[in-house]
């Protein structure tokens, strides 16, 4: 079944998410809280965040699954299934970010993606909360 | 001079625009000083739109890769609203907010918040298709009437991987350019990605060469179109859910 296939292939993604150190925050955050290494697209490697430009927060936020090819998540009921992610890079200015796209309104949100491959959502805006954009640390890599 | 739009391209080049890394830029502040380089804000935010007709390939010239991505999702549900690019230019490190305003070509649906705060606007056509080049015309009333006096212009004419097709003379377009004060014209391929960085660097190039020298960055990102929309802005709600396929 399709679905199930793509269930194959985002449990190894996840995978090789974790070989990056997502499941380890320490070896990511600074003693100030900030990110200790460049955030780049996972797929791309465009940069998304110098490092230091970032602090470690946690909050519980829905992102929809990256899909490297949507055409394997032929999902009957139409929706996007996803992910609830806590650990997340915060940054106050959208123009701390080096390379980073938003995505157009979806209800109160605004969806980050990366700006070059367009890969996504890598993190999550919300309008009514003008300081907060977030970066997922399951969705994109460090270097 | 139009030609001098043809930047030779950069050696190793696949990073698109994005910039090339920065070393050994001069520290900016104690506060991370455990690290080797610090942390360095941009210098300017500029603020870019594209606008043109309908399947000039806007969007593609925000692009590097077209297949098999999110944007696939993206076109069909919920769309790409804008993009910081950074770029490096004259030691200078530049924030770019650039708009697409795809989707929305009707000439009077894009409203006046998207072209007031543009210091740069690229207005692309399709050198395959003549009523794209027509068009030229009712894009500029636009620009008259809503941006910026001293908004850097560029033309754009995309699909030269099409040159077989070419309905549009270069010099046809030159010559359009020519007539329009401070317009420049180069000819693109968002496919062929050929011109494409180089489009966005000669546009920041240009707005930087017309800046006040030390212009507080501050002062630059007022101009800079806010998240919220202003009432006017007409962005169409898309479904409260994001959709696939």
């Amino acid at each position: 079944m399709l679905s199930s296939r793509f269930f194959l292939i985002m449990e190894k993604s996840e995978q090789n998410f974790c070989s990056e150190g997502c499941s380890d925050p320490s070896n990511l955050v600074s003693e100030d809280g900030k990110n200790m290494k460049s955030v780049v697209c996972q797929r791309c490697g465009s940069k998304v965040l110098c490092p230091g430009m970032a602090v470690f927060a946690e909050k519980q936020l829905f992102l929809p699954s990256l899909k490297k090819n949507i055409k394997n998540n032929n999902q009957s009921d139409g929706t996007f299934d996803g992910d609830t992610l806590t650990a997340h890079w915060l940054v106050d200015d959208m123009y701390t970010f080096e390379n980073v796209g938003f995505t157009k309104d979806v209800g109160k949100i605004k969806y980050l993606i990366c700006a070059d491959c367009e890969i996504g959502p890598i993190g999550w805006h919300n309008l009514d909360d003008k300081k907060c954009f977030y970066i997922a640390l399951d969705r994109v890599k460090h270097v | 001079m139009n030609s001098r739009c043809e930047i030779q391209r950069r050696p190793g080049g696949g990073g698109g625009f994005s910039g090339s890394p920065v070393t050994g830029s001069p520290a900016m502040g104690a506060q991370s000083r455990r690290r080797k380089m610090a942390p360095r804000p941009a210098d300017y935010k500029l603020q870019i739109i594209i606008i043109g007709s309908r399947g000039v390939g806007k969007t593609s010239l925000m692009e590097r890769f077209t297949d098999d991505t999110f944007c696939e999702a993206c076109k069909s549900t919920v769309g790409v609203d804008f993009k910081i690019k950074t770029v490096e230019l004259r030691g200078k490190k530049i924030r770019l907010q650039i708009w697409d305003t795809a989707g929305q070509e009707r000439f009077n649906s894009i409203t006046s918040a998207y072209y007031r705060g543009a210091k740069g606007i690229i207005v692309v056509y399709d050198i395959t298709k003549q009523e794209t080049f027509e068009d030229l015309p009712k894009w500029m009333k636009m620009i008259d009437k809503y941006a910026s006096e001293d908004a850097e212009l560029l033309l754009v004419g995309n699909k030269l991987d099409c040159e077989a097709d070419r309905v549009i003379a270069r010099q046809q377009a030159e010559r359009f350019a020519s007539r329009i004060s401070g317009m420049r014209f180069c000819e693109a391929s968002a496919k062929d990605n050929f011109n494409v960085d180089e489009i966005f660097l000669k546009l920041v190039d240009d707005i930087l060469s017309k800046m006040p020298l030390e212009m507080p960055s501050r002062e630059l990102s007022n101009s800079v179109l806010s998240l919220q929309p202003e009432p006017e802005v007409p962005p169409e709600l898309p479904p409260p859910r994001m959709r696939c396929c």
